[in-house]
């Protein structure tokens, strides 16, 4: 666990200080993102830790050691540290860039070989052909994943995270964001991450600590935050889309309702009758095999009556529909608006699991803003 | 001068030709030898203040503009140099301040930032980044200086002919003062061919020493 207790960092010749009395804990295996405007003090914050910049007041404990009594380049070997800019060396290889801190704990060297391989894989990259490649030779987020990979060499618990996505393109950066979080799952590091975009904080961060002139203005859960903005200033950095923005937190899976009525492409005519001995409004159909492929609604069934074709025309529209219960809330709520629906079919596999309308998305978020 | 004047004036004196190559070889030599030692570490030293830098660099560049003529003359008249090698050494030295100097602290300065700050974030320690990171990483600009230092210092060694040294540059101001257009073209025709020789030595020796990584493109 990192603990830090009433650090202020002052600038000499500057009237604000850069960190003001600034308390925090970041608990340990959990993502903790800084995130605020430009200067407000967060990477100052996260370079203190490694003592790459020492404080002016205040103690910053490391399971309860005291950093400042630890020799900085011993501390800084044991803690993962990636910035934006990454800095990997260009007249080394990958291999030997990444074996860089191993070889300052003095490994022997097949050991630092076999780890450099294991971590180029665990990055998602090819051994045979990246490790001896200097790094200009790679592209934006190949050299990201090596600077990732660097800082996790010798496998420390903790890591420090600058603004490690920031540098590379959209596409490039949502596909090193998911990995990272898939990897977290596995190594369960305790990390300190920085950034100034909100959508990275609440997808990245276990918990979020919102800064603002060098102070922390809220310290909490993503839910807790984007439910319950402490001020004005959260409110607007969060911007005014937090409830569409409350949604990422959640899946299909969980807002979806049990679908109560099957019936089969055939008895079409029947549906209505069906609908009503169990109490709802829409019915899932089922093609010869069994698999859905569409629903109708009974509001659909009174518009079209006994026009069997109106009706089944109505149905193929629905037949795309149908999402995976993985899928989050926000691409659920643009389907349904994409498709022109009323439901979206939630399947597993290709199982059908339940249905979501917008009203249930309406219900889940509103329940979980009244927790 | 026809050429065979000039084939006559180089079998006839062989062995002052050889003398003279030597003594001008091994001043240029020294001279860099020297200047390596003392201007390398001084180079490195300045990266790490920005204030003794400005001051030292501006130090080094007021002895540069000072013509090699006067330098001599000057440190001729300070009993402890007088005439011969102890003053045309210290004024191939001073003169090899600027140009070593100024790339040394030009090319560790050029160093990305953000590689040493990652170095540093790694608990790399101060020394090992210089070795490592700011020397390899500096090496074609510090490299420039030094083969500048060498040509230079080839050059200016000629002139300290006028304050005793027996080397390649009395072929060519005898050869003025007694209109020897053999002599004047034979000093002229090794010194440059040193100078250009050396400088070919050490674009080769260049390529091997700079960094791999740092000669790939894309």
């Amino acid at each position: 666990m990192i603990e830090l207790k009433q650090i202020t960092k002052q600038y000499p010749g500057q009237a604000m200080p850069a960190v003001d009395q600034l308390s925090l804990s970041i608990p340990e295996g959990e993502i903790c993102v800084l995130v605020g405007p430009s200067g407000c003090g967060k990477s100052t914050t996260l370079r203190m830790i490694n003592r790459m910049i020492e404080p002016t007041s205040g103690i910053i404990k490391i399971n309860g050691n005291d950093v400042s009594n630890t020799d900085p380049d011993h501390l800084r070997m044991g803690i993962g540290y990636v910035i934006q800019q990454i800095g990997l060396l260009p007249h080394r290889t990958i291999a030997e860039n990444i074996a860089i801190v191993p070889r300052l704990y003095k490994w022997p060297k097949d050991k630092i070989k076999k780890r450099v391989e294991e971590l180029i894989v665990m990055m998602g990259l090819d051994p045979e052909k990246t490790r001896d490649k200097y790094p200009s030779q790679l592209s934006g987020g190949q050299m990201q994943r090596v600077g990732v990979a660097r800082a996790m060499a010798v496998d420390p618990p903790i890591m420090l995270m600058d603004e490690p996505f920031g540098a590379v393109d959209p596409i490039a950066r949502t596909h090193l964001q998911d990995e990272f979080l898939r990897l977290q799952k596995e190594i369960k590091k305790t990390i300190v991450f920085v950034t100034h975009d909100i959508n990275e904080a609440i997808k990245m961060g276990n918990k979020i600590a919102i800064f603002n002139a060098g102070k922390l203005v809220q310290f909490g859960t993503p839910e807790e935050i984007l439910t319950n903005p402490i001020n004005e200033f959260v409110e607007n950095f969060i911007g005014h889309d937090r409830v569409v923005k409350k949604l990422n937190l959640f899946h299909a899976a969980e807002a979806m309702q049990p679908v109560r009525c099957l019936v089969h492409e055939n008895e079409l005519l029947n549906a209505a009758q069906k609908m009503k001995d169990t109490g709802t409004e829409v019915a899932f159909l089922l093609n010869e095999v069994g698999k859905s492929c569409g629903h109708i609604t009974l509001a659909d069934l009174k518009e079209f009556g006994e026009d069997l074709v109106g009706l089944r025309k109505k149905v193929l529209r629905t037949e795309k529909a149908f999402v995976q219960s993985t899928t989050s809330l926000p691409d659920a709520l643009s389907l349904l608006l994409e498709y022109d629906v009323d439901y979206l079919g939630i399947l597993k596999g290709e199982e059908l699991r339940g249905m979501l309308s917008f009203k249930d998305i309406r219900k889940h978020v509103y329940r979980k803003e009244g927790d | 001068m026809t050429l065979n004047d000039f084939i006559n004036f180089l079998t006839k004196n062989t062995s002052t030709i050889m003398e003279y190559t030597e003594n001008h070889f091994t001043l240029v030599l020294s001279a860099v030898a020297i200047s390596l030692v003392i201007w390398v570490p001084v180079g490195l030293l300045l990266t790490k203040n920005d204030r003794w830098a400005a001051r030292v660099l501006a130090l080094a560049n007021t002895i540069f503009c000072i013509p090699s003529l006067s330098m001599f003359a000057i440190l001729v008249a300070i009993p402890t140099f007088g005439l011969g090698r102890k003053s045309a050494l210290f004024a191939l030295v001073l003169y090899a301040m600027m140009p070593l100097i100024r790339n040394v602290y030009d090319g560790v300065k050029n160093v990305d930032r953000n590689v040493i700050e990652a170095a540093k974030g790694m608990g790399m320690s101060s020394g090992r980044i210089m070795r490592e990171i700011l020397v390899p990483l500096g090496m074609p600009i510090i490299f420039t200086g030094f083969r500048i230092t060498v040509v230079m210092t080839t050059g200016i060694a000629a002139i300290a002919t006028y304050i005793g040294e027996r080397n390649l540059g009395r072929f060519i101001s005898e050869g003025l003062v007694r209109s020897n257009t053999p002599m004047m073209v034979t000093g002229a025709l090794i010194i440059s061919l040193i100078a250009v020789g050396l400088d070919t030595i050490l674009g080769i020796i260049e390529k091997r020493v700079v960094p791999k990584g740092l000669r790939i493109n894309r």
